[in-house]
């Protein structure tokens, strides 16, 4: 899994040891970019000082917040549009097993396809704006959260099922009270890959052409020989994808509170 | 004498048989065979049998989980149907509860929910409903983990919930198999205690499933003995002793000896 929910939660002690251990990594990754950018000139490979301070000088102007904003609301509306029929179809699909089979190997290959080779034809249908962006996104986020969906669906235990069904259950509510609670934790995994994908679609597709977005800031830093403001941007789009892990985080706290916490004891 | 309740005649189940290249058209074993018995209103009936006797199969059967390959089953006056995995009724119009191995709990349904979960799917979830399911709660010693998730109950607490969770419904006829076979021997001892406590509130008809010729005992008005496979009713034998009995001090009451060695003799 590419993003995860990892963090030490057994004691405080292993906590700070963690945070302590972490900002020696970045203080490492830090080390090794000032380095590079001595070796080969910060012409090539802005330094770590210089895209610090374009970044804030960025960010009270206003135009990062800006930008970000759109590469934001790109990747949301393209996890909406794209997360919900991924949702929903395996549902409406659990009783019809062949419709899956027949449908199987077009989701594989949609699933499969490089989406990315899409965006110049989403470009061309829906134009240069946030439109085209959302439909990248959107076909990005629908065939991860499918699989993970319908992975949830047939993970369901029947004896759970069976049980509801003697305790006189209907099939509504044993698709509202057993199904659907049982796949929860399938459809979350799905989403924590997909979002930070979402985040990255939207950015090549602004990178392509667009007029706005984090990924248009990192076109025209690279179009200026700019490498600061193309650092800079990446640090942004990195930032997103830290704070829509730790919303997903909160989320899946708050709706997956009757899970067994085994994630933490096995990581730390 | 009470009317009978549940007639099983001349039961018989095999398993589809697997496609195997080598042994060709030969027909699947017989896993139960020729076995029949019936179960008086508000009678406690212990089924005794060794591993693999097809315990768990029968009990599936009557509980309508599963289908019979022969013989057939007649409950409260009105012959089931048996045979077509389409006319099954599990549970039929939840009159039969079944407690089964596993507890089978909704790990996101805390304690209370859990025990309150057929009585809101059956939509009988009324002030009444509510405070039988608090008295049970009470009786079997739960009081104060209403909140609690599954994960967080030990293992004979989660038999316990499985347990009232049937009884609070109030099906006329209830069939438990082997509910105690995880808990360690103390636990198991309260549990059945707890069972025979629950069991005179109310007076229900229950087939008891276990491998334990103690617990049949312990609990029974009258113990089967099942043969290995395929499974007859090789044994029958009525427990002399009166209630209500003390389960913890059974081995020492008059006459367990004597009917505990006889049940021994027949259980191959």
């Amino acid at each position: 899994m590419s993003v995860s929910a990892i963090s030490p939660t057994r004691s405080p002690a292993i906590r700070w040891r963690t945070h302590i251990d972490r900002a020696l990594v970045l203080l490492l990754i830090l080390a090794l970019w000032q380095a590079g950018s001595l070796w080969v000139g910060t012409y090539w490979l802005s330094s770590p000082w210089a895209t610090t301070t374009r970044f804030v000088e960025l960010v009270l102007n206003g135009e990062l917040i800006r930008h970000s904003g759109y590469t934001l609301a790109e990747a949301g509306a393209g996890t909406l549009i794209g997360g919900f029929p991924a949702v929903l179809l395996p549902f409406l699909l659990r009783r019809h097993p062949i419709i899956v089979a027949i449908l199987d190997p077009f989701m594989v290959g949609g699933y499969g396809a490089p989406k990315l080779a899409f965006a110049p034809l989403f470009l061309l249908w829906f134009g240069i704006g946030m439109e085209s962006k959302i439909a990248l996104t959107a076909s990005v986020v629908f065939f991860i959260v499918y699989f993970a969906t319908l992975a949830g669906v047939r993970a369901l235990d029947p004896r759970l099922v069976q049980m509801a069904q003697i305790a006189g259950a209907s099939e509504r509510q044993i698709a509202r009270h057993i199904v659907m609670p049982s796949a929860v934790p399938n459809i979350f995994a799905g989403f924590r890959i997909a979002v930070p994908y979402a985040i990255g679609a939207a950015v090549i597709a602004e990178l392509i052409s667009s007029n706005r977005g984090l990924g248009y800031l990192v076109q025209t830093g690279a179009m200026n020989f700019d490498t600061t403001s193309v650092f800079a941007a990446i640090v942004a789009a990195t930032l997103l994808v830290h704070a829509a892990n730790a919303l997903m985080n909160a989320f899946e706290a708050l709706l997956m509170r009757w899970r067994p916490p085994l994630q933490s004891m096995m990581e730390t | 004498m009470a009317a009978t309740l549940l007639e099983v005649r001349a039961l018989g189940k095999r398993f589809a048989q697997r496609q195997d290249r080598d042994k060709g058209r030969e027909p699947a074993p017989w896993v139960i065979k020729d076995l029949s018995f019936s179960v008086r209103d508000g009678e406690f009936l212990t089924i005794v049998g060794p591993s693999g006797a097809g315990k768990s199969t029968l009990l599936n059967i009557i509980a309508q989980i599963d289908i019979a390959s022969a013989g057939e089953i007649v409950f409260d006056g009105a012959t089931v149907s048996t045979r077509d995995p389409r006319a099954l009724r599990p549970g039929i119009d939840r009159r039969i509860g079944y407690v089964t191995q596993d507890d089978n709990l909704l790990p996101w349904r805390s304690t209370l929910d859990n025990v309150l979960f057929a009585l809101e799917v059956q939509g009988r979830l009324d002030a009444q409903a509510r405070a039988r399911a608090e008295m049970l709660i009470r009786t079997v010693g739960l009081a104060g983990f209403e909140r609690y998730y599954p994960h967080e109950l030990s293992g004979g607490m989660r038999k316990r919930t499985a347990l009232i969770r049937t009884l609070v419904y109030d099906p006329p006829m209830i069939l438990m198999d082997e509910p105690f076979a995880a808990v360690d021997a103390q636990t198991r001892t309260q549990l059945q205690a707890d069972l025979l406590t629950l069991w005179e509130l109310g007076r229900k008809t229950i087939i008891f499933v276990t491998h334990d010729i103690t617990e049949a005992i312990a609990l029974g008005d009258r113990a089967l003995v099942l043969s290995k496979q395929p499974s007859r009713i090789a044994a029958e034998h009525v427990i002399p002793i009166p209630r209500p009995r003390n389960v913890k001090d059974i081995f020492a009451l008059p006459g367990f000896a004597a009917i505990h060695e006889r049940i021994r003799a027949d259980v191959q």
